[in-house]
């Protein structure tokens, strides 16, 4: 497991070079093919015992920014790289760009608020505050284009792990433990971490135009809702219910079939599972399904609270559970 | 034409759970075509040899929009999510039927008090709204209706005459049509006939079903909105009865001047009345079909429909009637 790592690099849509170094040197000596496509998403391969392909896809990319100008007094103006919450950044440290220069996004003190304390900040209003104060110096810092990721330091407190970025480093971890496992495979697997998933699935369509795969299967981190603002009927999924399955969201309905032998699969092993309740938001899956003459694809998640923000929290068992039935699939024929 | 478009229109198939619907239009087909596929999404291709190799792909969507159940509190109350483009003020009074067990429901409002009700009826939304099978228990209602089971309309067919209304003219009446083509014409080019899938969740059938068959043209034929009822859309101009309508553009798309002429200069031709569409919104299969590979000539012939996505979307049969006559006429010119 490597949520600790993984959520600890920064590694916003578009800039996930560090994870992908971070992944291609814990799996490369137990692939038979590993190689990095044009547009950064890294495929690595395993054999099966047949020649039908199978497609795993977690994203590497996180919400993040980008630095759009430098204000004459140092600051920086930042733009949103995926859907973020202005009101979960103000106050929080970040990471601005490759020499990783740290960074504030500060906001006007109580104090000198008067009736917009209840007010959020809009996106426009946020400034990244790197400790200086002329543009000059800023200049020798940071440079338009930067990235700038959330830097947060990940705990683990019982069950609970918390830490930034854990949608899509939760899918990422379980990928890298499932691919070190040394499972037998029954199909000729391939592994696909993929790029800029949060700016509309602009990644995972090229990879499976040129894996082709028979299927697909997505593993994400997605949003829980057990918060107790919200009644249960209106929960996406509950932390510590195990894996979360897709019955339809954003943009397809989850293949039946796949979707109706995954649960089975779960109910076989004994592995609990929760059926995910929202429609709402998308993943790879429609990428993929919808490409050259349609994959099927399916969409499991771990469940994981206040994602998109600079700190989420999921539940170990939960990501035990995932592991261990995605592994448990990975030896099987797709039962039809 | 009447009974056909009742017995298509009867047929529960929510996106992604198309298999009612396919079987039925196969059978239907069954006799007048000389092969058929159903590819890897799940999409229904049939063909028609003509005289020459060449290919004309006409295709409707065979999905219709619906709802799937997504949690049952401990009273047996359902929960749904919309399943493409419904409105759920379009549930209010109605009845929803669950598929596979055929369970029906009736739709409550949560409201703990009157002004709490009336206001909840103003912002409707799927979060306030639940479908109550009648169930005693939460037992009863896990048992009859499953997490995850889809749901549409329940709705009768009604002839009015020329006037014919169902919940699911969108895109039954353009399967009707696209059938009765098929069984009518002598295609004097290759005609593909494909019935996809999922078009409700965002052309995702269509993305894919001309992938592999590289048509010279691709017409969708689908339902459009209407402008003929107290003070209907104003910016618009289509009639029900005045004819099928060859669409110029839509919010998705605009048809290829190729195929818009040839299906002009067909109706003139053959004095069949016609419509010119510009939809001020919405979109058609033909979006996705233009895009395909290395891209297709593609257009929509689309027929007038009042109330689209409620449980009464209404047509009018000569409509229908004069796009068969078009489209034969189409297929068995040498042209193309």
């Amino acid at each position: 497991m490597y949520l600790k790592e993984l959520t600890e690099l920064s590694g916003v849509s578009g800039y996930e070079k560090r994870v992908r170094e971070f992944i291609k040197d814990k799996i490369k000596d137990r692939v038979s093919h590993i190689e990095e496509d044009v547009l950064g998403n890294l495929i690595a391969r395993k054999e099966g015992k047949t020649d039908k392909r199978i497609m795993l896809c977690a994203h590497m990319d996180e919400v993040g920014f980008i630095v759009s100008n430098i204000e004459d007094d140092g600051k920086l103006c930042i733009m949103p790289l995926g859907g973020i919450d202005p009101k979960v950044v103000v106050g929080k440290r970040v990471t601005v760009g490759e020499k990783e220069i740290p960074g504030v996004i500060g906001y006007k003190a109580i104090h000198l608020q008067r009736g917009d304390v209840y007010t959020p900040p809009k996106m426009e209003e946020i400034r990244v505050d790197i400790g200086v104060t002329k543009k000059s110096d800023a200049e020798g810092k940071v440079r338009i284009g930067d990235f700038v990721a959330f830097s947060v330091e990940s705990m683990v407190h019982g069950d609970w792990f918390s830490g930034k970025a854990l949608d899509n480093r939760g899918g990422c971890s379980v990928l890298i433990d499932i691919i070190n496992d040394d499972i037998e495979l029954y199909y000729d697997t391939y592994f696909v971490f993929s790029v800029q998933e949060e700016l509309g699935l602009r990644g995972a369509g090229i990879s499976a135009e040129k894996i082709n795969p028979d299927f697909s299967i997505v593993i994400d981190t997605t949003t829980s809702g057990d918060n107790p603002e919200f009644p249960s009927s209106r929960r996406s999924t509950e932390l510590g219910k195990g894996p979360a399955i897709t019955f339809a969201h954003s943009g397809y309905v989850i293949d039946e079939r796949l979707f109706k032998w995954i649960i089975n699969t779960a109910k076989g092993h004994n592995i609990p599972y929760q059926i995910k309740r929202r429609t709402a938001g998308g993943t790879d899956a429609r990428r993929i399904a919808t490409t050259l003459a349609g994959i099927p694809s399916a969409v499991i998640s771990i469940p994981a609270r206040y994602i998109h923000s600079p700190m989420s929290v999921l539940n170990l068992e939960d990501y035990n559970n995932t592991l261990r039935l995605i592994s448990i699939l990975l030896t099987k024929e797709v039962q039809l | 034409m009447k009974e056909l478009i009742k017995k298509l229109t009867e047929t529960n198939s929510p996106s992604g759970r198309e298999s009612n619907i396919r079987e039925v239009i196969l059978k239907e087909l069954d006799g007048y075509i000389d092969g058929y596929e159903v590819d890897r999404l799940g999409n229904l291709v049939v063909w028609k040899r003509g005289k020459t190799d060449k290919k004309i792909l006409l295709d409707a969507h065979m999905d219709e929009i619906g709802v799937v159940a997504s949690y049952i509190d401990d009273k047996g109350f359902i929960r749904i999510e919309p399943v493409g483009g419904v409105s759920p003020y379009n549930l209010m009074g109605g009845r929803i039927l669950f598929l596979d067990v055929g369970i029906k429901g009736v739709i409550g409002v949560e409201g703990e008090t009157n002004s709490d009700l009336q206001k909840n009826l103003k912002e409707l939304n799927f979060d306030k709204v639940f479908v109550d099978i009648g169930a005693r228990t939460k037992e009863e209602a896990e048992r009859l209706v499953p997490v995850g089971t889809f749901g549409v309309y329940s709705a009768e067919f009604v002839d009015l005459g020329k006037r014919l209304v169902s919940k699911a003219m969108d895109d039954r009446i353009g399967c009707a049509v696209l059938i009765e083509a098929i069984k009518r014409s002598d295609p004097y080019h290759t005609l593909y006939g494909t019935f996809s899938v999922q078009e409700e969740m965002g052309l995702v059938g269509a993305s894919v079903v001309a992938f592999n068959i590289n048509p010279e043209m691709a017409i969708a034929l689908d339902v459009t909105a209407w402008s003929d009822t107290p003070k209907g859309y104003k910016r618009m101009s289509i009639e029900l009865g005045k004819g099928p309508c060859i669409k110029i553009k839509d919010s998705a798309s605009i048809s290829d001047r190729r195929v818009v002429d040839k299906l002009r200069n067909i109706a003139e031709a053959n004095n069949i009345p016609y419509q010119i569409e510009i939809l001020i919104f919405g979109g058609t299969n033909a979006a996705a079909l233009q895009r395909t590979s290395a891209g297709i000539v593609s257009g929509t012939l689309s027929i007038p429909c009042r109330y689209v996505h409620s449980p009464c979307e209404m047509i009018d049969i000569d409509d229908a009637e004069n796009a068969v006559k078009l489209l034969n006429a189409l297929v068995e010119d040498s042209s193309i």
